[in-house]
């Protein structure tokens, strides 16, 4: 039996950011970080030309579930990018109706350029399907087809499995970047946080969600240069 | 050869000529006159032809002549102008009629013209991949560059992302369709957009609790097209069952033209209805059906015959196959010349059997209902059936087996002891006359619907007042967003659980989880066959004997959470049958009529059913030598039933003894049950039955002398106390749960039931009672006033409308 659904309805429903949309709610900061190089070496990835790093978008979506399917949604998508002037601009996309869903898509879709090189961890296997799978259910083109696409997780096992305790992200960024984190809500926590807030709960997890999200997308940032920089 | 003296090699009746059913049936009949009750001869039939289409793609057509096929059985020829036409079509015609041309042509053409994309389903795995194997010998043939591909759960990861996107034709199962294709459809977009036929092939498997999940899978299909923009032509095939066109069109809830004319010449058929002899009038008693099936496959095999026998259950599949292998095998240094085939099986040892009765070098396979559908196993020339399979329509697709080769077949009905059985070899009229069964399913049964809206939720949202199947969806959807795996936005509900729905529905059985069996003779630990739940307490229980190929197994702990049985190899000279004790509980009446002094209803029920202990009976003299205890936990179920009860006045006024009634109440019982299993045309195992009080306070089994013994909640035999309330109830009830739709049209049927049990007990030849009528009974010196048969007369006619 499944959990019966839980529908306190709380006074905290504040989401941050500019409803872009009904339902669509838009987060953009700047910061300083990483300072990477014009040109990101990733011969670690075994491909033979560097990219610049304005091409590279630093992704990873939250969602409502690991099983799969087509039952399975993203309910935000997290990007981070430098810009020309090598300061990290993060942006996050947050539904708060399922109907949002499109526009969040489609805006998504416009972040994207043909030479983009997309940067995830573990996006190959799980973010970009589900992503696929939604612009196929939204009847919007796929606009992640024929992209690059730099999956850390690859890397990373290839050089430190069996050395780590294991090559999930938090590890890489403690191993490499001595970061730790405090007060991280776990990822696995995430499909309550937003079932809970559409239900018209608290916001307050899913706040914490978004929190969670922005460190992942420096992390990844943070674990690419750090790989581009290793003697091959 | 066999050392040891064997009495059937000097028997007359062995043939010379090998492949001659109709003298090896003229023999039978003139030896065994008094046990054949019934012989006929199904004429066979010439062919009837139709030249090549002309819009067949000149190199279809070329490849089909280049395989020795220059013309069409006219079957094939009406299903291809049909198909041309945009019709949905079902084709019903017997076993190997060349029923895959009928679609293969249609698609191929498609494939190759257009592009167009096939989805095929079949039952099972093996005849998915005779298909493929069929469709990749054309296509070379002809060089016609269409790709067909087997997708199952044997897919390789690597190789599905190329299937679905460049496989023509998609050769699968239905239990794929709705555990990996459907819920993962994004992914199969391609195929879905170029999809131009569905082909569904033995839809006769399709009936009951399969049939109804099936019906359901098939709407999700639909619903998925149409999310694509396409709406697939349906090919439907069938063996022979009595409603192919109404069960096609249930199934795929649309129109469909059917083709019943099969244009494939056949040889001559006889068919014997055998009862074995009576071995003790005054029980009864027959000889076993078994001890005949072997007599008459051992002489089939002697003759040269390839012999197929059927048995109804895996035991006996095993047991008959020791008993041939003592004969035929007995020296180990040749090839086996006997082979067992059923369910249970790893793949692989299906699979080989399989290449070896192609091959022509084994002479006698003894299987289960596994064989009954299309896999392709080669030519036969004679089929035994150790007991009547259930249907009439299921005796066919059995005896369908022989005479693939345009000579004369034999087909033997072995009767046994079961009511059904001799109700059919003693009215040999009926089962000639009988026509095929209709299939049924009930795609709205409750549980499964709700199973299937929850599947179609996850694959695509529903909106508005959107239908599934017949129904708006709506109150199901509630139902599922109370439970919280759908939130409504607006009018659309959206799948919103971390799940993944369709992992936890079952299309072939009620509880998931099959048990595996793990040999761990000697520290092995190698799975050696896999057993399913409903199957599992009464073949796996500690110490039962488990038989592979006839090798015996003892089975040394149940893990039952687990699903897993570990057993030994062992040497013993048993087998172990269960027995199991079967009580209900009325929960809700939903309709209730007079019957004769008392009521019949129709309603809800609780059932349990449990597993005491288990019998050891020796091989061969199958006498009984000992018993033991089995500890399981109890099997539960809410389902539907149509029960008769009489007023405890009317009963203490027509009987002098309690004890008489209760009698009385099991034979009824087990006449009404042998009459409403023909009337819905249920297989028995669907329908059961029960004797018990009305509150679930006891309920009545059969002693060994056919008496009904009391029993209290905990199984143990129990005395009733004379004031004690009185209201004994006779049950039949649906063992599924939620019902799967028989109860109601037998409480519609009730007079007649009531009637034609009457009928049967009555003109029964036996004195006191017998398997045909009232259930075995021991001859007892009783007056005739109180024997099972005469009491349960007694209840039946207190039921009587008036």
């Amino acid at each position: 039996m499944q959990v019966v659904a839980q529908r306190a309805s709380s006074s905290d429903r504040f989401v941050p950011g500019t409803e872009i949309a009904p339902g669509l709610f838009l987060t953009e900061v700047i910061v300083d970080w990483g300072r990477p190089t014009p040109l990101i070496d990733t011969a670690f990835a075994r491909w033979e030309e560097p990219v610049a790093h304005g091409r590279l978008l630093h992704f990873d979506t939250e969602t409502t579930g690991l099983a799969g399917g087509t039952g399975a949604r993203a309910w935000m998508i997290g990007a981070g990018d430098w810009l020309a002037d090598g300061r990290f601009r993060l942006r996050q996309l947050t539904t708060t109706t399922m109907g949002a869903e499109t526009a969040m898509l489609r805006t998504f879709a416009q972040w994207l350029q043909p030479d983009t090189v997309l940067v995830s961890y573990n996006g190959k296997c799980y973010d970009s399907p589900l992503l696929k799978t939604r612009y196929r259910l939204a009847r919007l083109p796929d606009p992640l087809f024929g992209l690059g696409h730099l999956d850390l997780l690859h890397p990373v096992r290839r050089r430190w499995k069996g050395l780590w305790e294991n090559c999930r992200l938090v590890t890489a960024e403690r191993e490499l970047l001595g970061v730790v984190r405090e007060d991280d809500l776990p990822g696995s926590e995430a499909p309550a946080a937003w079932l809970a807030y559409l239900r018209g709960g608290s916001a307050h997890n899913l706040r914490r969600v978004l929190a969670h999200n922005a460190h992942d997308l420096k992390s990844l940032a943070g674990v690419l240069l750090h790989l581009a920089r290793l003697p091959q | 050869m066999n050392a040891l003296p064997d009495r059937y090699a000097s028997d007359e009746l062995v043939l010379r000529d090998p492949n001659d059913g109709r003298t090896l049936a003229q023999r039978l009949t003139k030896r065994y006159a008094a046990r054949i009750t019934g012989a006929f001869v199904v004429p066979g039939r010439e062919g009837s032809f139709a030249p090549l289409p002309d819009d067949l793609p000149p190199a279809l057509a070329h490849a089909l002549r280049s395989r020795g096929i220059d013309r069409l059985y006219s079957h094939q020829a009406e299903a291809w102008a049909a198909t041309q036409c945009g019709a949905h079509v079902a084709i019903v015609t017997p076993t190997a009629s060349g029923k895959s041309l009928c679609y293969t042509l249609p698609v191929i053409t498609a494939a190759m013209t257009q592009h167009a994309k096939a989805l095929y389903l079949f039952p099972t795995k093996a005849l998915a991949q005779d298909q493929v194997a069929e469709l990749l010998e054309l296509n070379q043939a002809g060089d016609l560059g269409v790709k067909a591909f087997t997708f199952d759960g044997d897919t390789p990861g690597d190789a599905r992302q190329a299937i679905r996107l460049h496989g023509d034709i998609v050769v699968s199962n239905p239990d794929m369709l709705h555990q990996a294709i459907l819920p993962h459809h994004t992914k199969w977009a391609q195929f879905f957009e170029n999809l131009r036929y569905v082909v569904i092939d033995e839809v006769h498997t399709y009936c009951g609790v399969f049939g109804s999940h099936v019906a359901n899978v098939i709407r999700r299909l639909k619903r998925v097209c149409a999310f694509y923009g396409v709406t697939p032509q349906f090919i439907l095939c069938s063996a022979t069952i009595g409603n192919p066109k109404e069960h096609a069109e249930a199934l795929i809830e649309d129109a469909v033209t059917a083709i019943t004319e099969s244009g494939a010449p056949t040889g001559d058929k006889h068919v014997l209805l055998w009862n074995p002899p009576v071995v003790n009038p005054d029980l009864g008693l027959r000889a076993s059906a078994r001890s005949q099936t072997n007599r008459i496959a051992r002489l089939a095999i002697k003759s040269g015959m390839k012999t197929l026998v059927f048995a109804q259950s895996r035991t006996m599949v095993e047991v008959l196959t020791k008993y041939l292998k003592d004969v035929f095998d007995s020296d180990p240094r040749k090839p086996a010349r006997i082979r067992a085939y059923r369910g249970g099986y790893l793949p692989k040892e299906r699979r080989a059997a399989e290449r070896e009765m192609r091959a022509g070098s084994i002479d006698g396979i003894v299987s289960t209902s596994a064989l009954e559908l299309g896999v392709d196993i080669g030519s036969l020339d004679v089929v035994v059936l150790n007991g009547y399979p259930g249907s009439v329509a299921a005796t066919w697709q059995r005896f369908g087996r022989a005479g693939r080769r345009q000579q004369s077949a034999l087909g033997v009905l072995v009767a046994s002891s079961d009511p059904l059985d001799q109700y059919l070899v003693r009215h040999p009229e009926f089962f000639q006359g009988a026509p095929p069964e209709h299939a049924r399913i009930q795609p709205d049964q409750p549980l499964i619907l709700l199973d299937h809206i929850r599947c179609a939720a996850f694959e695509l949202p529903f909106i508005g007042d959107e239908m599934f199947g017949t129904e708006v969806a709506t109150p199901w959807l509630d139902v599922l967003g109370e439970e919280g795996v759908l939130h409504r936005e607006g009018d659309r509900w959206e799948w919103i659980a971390d799940s993944y729905p369709a992992i936890a529905v079952s299309l072939r059985s009620v509880a998931d989880g099959n048990f595996v069996v793990v040999d761990r003779t000697n520290g092995r630990q190698t799975i050696i066959a896999e057993v399913d739940y409903t199957a599992a307490p009464v073949t796996l229980y500690e110490g039962a004997i488990h038989m592979i190929q006839s090798v015996p197994y003892q089975v040394e702990r149940l893990d039952w959470e687990g699903r897993k049985a570990y057993v030994t190899r062992t040497h013993v000279d048993y087998y172990t049958d269960a027995i199991d004790y079967t009580k209900l509980k009325v929960l809700d009446c939903f309709d209730t009529s007079n019957a004769g002094c008392g009521q019949a209803h129709h309603g809800e029920v609780h059932v349990v059913r449990r597993v005491p202990g288990y019998k050891k009976i020796r091989f061969y003299s199958h006498e009984n030598i000992g018993y033991g205890p089995v500890n399981l936990p109890d099997q539960e179920l809410h389902t539907t039933a149509v029960w008769w009860q009489l007023p405890q006045a009317v009963l203490d006024a027509a009987f002098e003894q309690r004890q008489q009634a209760l009698d009385g109440f099991l034979g009824a019982a087990y006449a009404l049950h042998i009459v409403a299993t023909v009337a819905v045309m249920a297989e028995a195992r669907d329908l059961q039955k029960s004797v018990g009080s009305g509150d679930g306070a006891w309920f009545v089994s059969a002693d060994i002398t056919g008496r009904g013994q009391v029993r209290g909640t905990d199984c143990q035999p129990a005395a009733m106390t004379a004031d004690a309330p009185f209201t004994p109830t006779v049950y039949l009830y649906d063992a599924f749960p939620g019902g799967i739709g028989q109860s109601e049209p037998l409480f519609n049927l009730r007079e007649d039931l009531v009637a034609q049990s009457v009928t049967l007990i009555e003109r029964c030849d036996c004195r006191g009672g017998c398997p045909g009528c009232v259930g075995p009974v021991l001859a007892a010196d009783e007056d005739a006033a109180t024997t099972p048969k005469a009491l349960a007369l007694r209840v039946l006619a207190l039921l009587v409308a008036l």
